[in-house]
């Protein structure tokens, strides 16, 4: 019996997909940071929702450790969204950028900045 | 409308109770099917088998979409029946009913005719096809009929707001307001806390909000929610009442959106349920005639609802602008959460709003609101000194230049302003309880101040919190930032509906030492992988282990992060929910 | 007056809001979430080699029309769409190759074995490497590689009503 759960127990951990090989241990502590805030803003394209570093799929794994290549090789932070978003297309690139976005920033402070106005002269209006 | 006989209002509750009773019975078969493994239902047979623990066939019940809006609307007809019986023979109850037979009505046509849990296969299947191995747990368990009860409360606030419109607000309605409004803001807090923390022991990611599109679409009933329960604090001078109003309506009326998103299955989430465009339109056209029907009259009455305005610097002034930014942050989550369906509908391009969006704004949001409210605690500040407002107006300035110019990371400063804030409250607090013997107004002082804890700890959360990967074969360790981790083995486990591989890891932090297991498990049915993730905690921090993929030399990849405040979230939550709970509770002397 | 300006406002911001919403719900082609490959050449530097290790020359796949299928043995929606692309081997002429992702060896021949062989090879791909250079994110995926040059790809399960959209227009 024992033997038999030992066979089962090496079958069963076998059909478990296969890791890539190293893991980011070529990186010093600064560019490792680099590779968590970038592997936070990164979808999984494989995944509904959720970044690379939060999700359990492969491809996942595998891009983390192509972007720790990447910034092993020298390149930089927006040459590494680019090439990103060459391959996958920019529903991939979690991070909003504010710039390319204006108003979607912008909009909610106007209108707060203006209903605040409003409200104040109201009031004083009123307490006339 | 007053002159309705005895008669008729007496017949109305005895067809409340009739609608109540007959939905009970047909939620009771349905669950009866579940039980007994019958699948020839399509329903049962989508979300259930053999091998599920009776549990879970319990919850597979409300686990998709149809048995799910079944709960909703039998939430619906529930609290309809306990306004009835808490106040009835009130004047204001047939309006009150009335409104909410119509949302009762569509809901039931809408399950009916799109969404009928009760279709059936010509042939028996011999076995299910399973609950979603991600639905298998305790806490999923009890978070779907959570939110959905403070959806269907927010729908009696709803029909009160409506009734008052038509007969005016007298003192009695605003007793049940006030008491829905707090039952519904709690429910839909703890529905929110539930479901996070799921998040954070289940989908083993290390968060507990992610901005996902459905989170945030839960948040803005809720943002609405507290903004509408705020404004109900000074109604009774019938001050703010068209604001109390509008919020009432809004609050609604965002739920009824929240489900449309959700159901229709228009925006990409983890959460989603099958999308079905026809439920689509049909949800659509709902809101679109709710939000019309309740806006118009709103305004055809407004001449009726006019009320006072609070002075300049006043409490209640204070209070409004609490609201403006409570709006405002509604209205970042509302166009972060919806703007990829403009890009979609408008550049047919998918689009990511990523969290940065939503913390960058949100974060001083709050630290505003927080300052407004603590603000309100001392009176003797507002009493008519606008010099002391300049002055206050040109410190912050100040700081904000100096905090600019020595470039400190604006996380940090949050913190310590928040930290800041945190002291001056308890400082208050407890000169309060020594000088008069009691805080005069305990739930509010509670609540308040954990708003400000829970800051504080999602703050600390974002600026502490590190992570490690590394790969470990079983008996090797690694240092982490004081902390040494140790893989002791890896073992091989079956259950019932799954096999599992558990790693089991010593972490050693000074003098302390503690075990936790993390697991990986293929369900039998669908052959679905997940992670369990191994998780000690303490007051202070996290540690947290995810178990990835194993190489070909034997040895595991794993995650290691060091969470902090993660307890002090949870802490100040349920700190939060408890000052409501007795706030509500205090109010009605029951 | 200042009233009906809010109430004229907010019916607006609502008709704006159901319309757009309306129009997405009425967009009936499903939009890719994740960019397709194709137009791009089909590159894989490494060398390559058949799940039994003997070399394969790259020239073998980029000469004529080429269907890669991506797969695993622990992949289910492989498993799902086997039978359909074993019965699309056998009625017409498909030159079709499998790029074996993050698999053992053992497995998968063992899963050709138990499931039959459409694929004339099937490329090793432990690492899934060069998998994650052509822009795979997973397994199932298909790609149409006509003279070097990647025509269609489509990322998930293939199946007749797909095969009819994306790939039978070639054959």
């Amino acid at each position: 019996m024992k033997n038999l759960l030992h066979i089962f127990k090496i079958f069963f951990i076998f059909a478990l997909p296969i890791a890539a090989e190293n893991l980011y241990e070529n990186l010093n502590a600064d560019q490792l940071k680099r590779l968590d805030y970038l592997s936070e803003n990164i979808r999984c394209p494989k995944c509904s929702y959720g970044n690379i570093n939060s999700s359990n799929a492969p491809i996942s794994k595998d891009l983390k450790q192509e972007i720790a290549n990447l910034i092993a090789e020298g390149f930089t932070d927006d040459e590494i969204f680019n090439l990103m978003e060459e391959r996958y297309g920019n529903y991939v690139i979690l991070k909003t950028d504010i710039n390319e976005n204006k108003s979607l920033f912008l909009i909610p402070l106007m209108v707060l900045l203006i209903s605040i106005l409003l409200v104040t002269t109201y009031t004083i209006k009123r307490s006339r | 409308m007053a002159s309705l006989s005895k008669k008729h209002a007496s017949f109305g509750n005895k067809l409340v109770l009739a609608n109540f009773a007959t939905l009970l019975i047909c939620c009771g078969y349905l669950m009866l099917q579940f039980l007994e493994d019958n699948f020839s239902f399509t329903y049962v047979f989508e979300n259930s088998s053999t091998l599920l623990p009776t549990f879970y066939k319990i919850s597979a019940f409300w686990s998709a979409h149809e048995g799910s809006f079944l709960l909703m609307i039998l939430f619906l007809s529930g609290s309809m029946f306990v306004n009835n019986s808490f106040f009835s023979g009130q004047d204001w109850m047939p309006i009150s009913n009335a409104t909410l037979a119509f949302i009762l009505f569509f809901y039931l046509v809408f399950q009916i005719f799109t969404s009928n849990p009760f279709l059936t296969f010509d042939v028996l299947p011999s076995n299910g096809t399973d609950l979603n191995p991600l639905l298998q747990d305790p806490l999923l368990v009890i978070h779907p009929p959570v939110l959905f009860a403070g959806y269907v409360f927010y729908a009696v606030t709803f029909s009160l707001v409506i009734a008052g419109m038509f007969i005016g607000f007298d003192k009695k309605l605003f007793q049940s307001l006030k008491l829905w409004a707090g039952v519904s803001w709690f429910t839909l807090t703890f529905a929110i806390l539930l479901g996070s923390i799921w998040a954070y022991y289940e989908l083993g990611w290390g968060g507990y909000w992610f901005w996902d599109p459905v989170e945030n679409v839960v948040l803005l009933p809720w943002l609405a929610g507290t903004a509408f329960t705020h404004s109900l604090i000074f109604s009774k001078n019938k001050i703010l009442l068209s604001w109390m109003v509008f919020l009432g309506i809004s609050t609604f009326l965002l739920t009824i959106l929240a489900s449309f998103v959700v159901r229709s299955g228009i925006l990409n989430s983890v959460h989603s349920f099958a999308s079905d465009p026809s439920r689509g339109v049909f949800l659509l056209s709902l809101f679109g005639v709710f939000a019309f029907a309740s806006l118009v009259l709103f305004f055809s009455k407004s001449v009726f609802l006019q009320s006072e305005w609070p002075k300049l610097l006043s409490k209640q002034y204070l209070l409004v602008l609490n609201n403006v930014v409570l709006l405002a942050i509604l209205l970042i989550v509302f166009l972060g959460t919806l703007y990829p369906i403009v890009t979609e509908v408008f550049y047919g391009q998918k689009l990511s709003i990523g969290p940065n969006y939503f913390s960058s704004l949100i974060t001083p949001l709050v630290l505003i609101l927080i300052t407004l409210f603590s603000v309100e605690q001392f009176p003797t500040l507002l009493k008519n000194n606008k010099r002391n407002l300049f002055l206050g107006v040109f410190l912050i300035a100040l700081v904000v230049i100096i905090i600019d110019f020595l470039k400190i990371s604006a996380l940090s400063v949050g913190l310590y302003f928040v930290a800041l804030i945190l002291s001056i409250l308890l400082l208050k607090a407890s000169v309060e309880l020594i000088t008069k013997r009691q805080i005069s107004i305990a739930h509010k002082v509670l609540g308040h101040l954990s708003v400000v804890l829970l800051t504080f700890a999602v703050i600390a959360n974002h600026e502490f919190s590190e992570s490690l990967d590394v790969r470990l074969k079983p008996g090797e360790e690694v240092e982490f930032s004081n902390t040494v981790v140790r893989l002791d083995s890896v073992d091989v486990e079956g259950e019932m509906n799954f096999d599992t591989v558990v790693a089991n890891f010593s972490i050693q932090s000074g003098e302390t030492q503690s075990n936790l297991k993390s697991e990986k498990r293929v369900y039998k049915i669908g052959g679905v992988i997940t992670s369990e993730t191994g998780i000690v905690s303490t007051i202070q921090k996290d540690y947290h282990i995810v178990l990835g993929d194993r190489f070909q030399d034997g040895s595991w990849s794993i995650r290691y992060s060091i969470n902090y405040g993660i307890m002090l979230i949870w802490i100040s939550s349920i700190l939060l929910l408890l000052s409501m709970l007795y706030g509500t509770i205090r109010r009605h002397g029951y | 007056m200042a009233t009906r300006y809010f109430l004229v406002l907010i019916l607006a911001l609502l008709v704006m809001m159901l319309s757009i919403f309306s129009l997405s719900l009425v967009q009936t082609d499903e939009l890719q979430t994740i960019k397709t490959q194709e137009g791009k050449k089909l590159i894989i530097s490494e060398k390559i080699y058949d799940l039994d290790g003997n070399p394969i020359p790259f020239k073998s796949l980029t000469e004529g029309k080429v269907l890669l299928n991506v797969w695993a043995s622990w992949c289910i929606t492989c498993l799902v769409e086997h039978p359909f692309l074993k019965s699309i081997t056998e009625s017409k002429d498909v030159k079709l190759i499998g790029i074996n992702y993050k698999d053992q060896s053992f497995n998968a021949l063992n899963y050709l074995d138990k499931n039959g062989n459409p694929y004339e090879f099937s490329i090793f791909d432990l690492s899934g490497d060069i998998s994650l250079k052509l822009g795979v994110t997973g397994a199932p995926e298909t790609f149409l590689v006509i003279d070097g040059e990647i025509v269609s790809h489509r990322i998930g399960e293939v199946n007749l009503e797909v095969w009819n959209e994306k790939f039978a227009p070639y054959f």
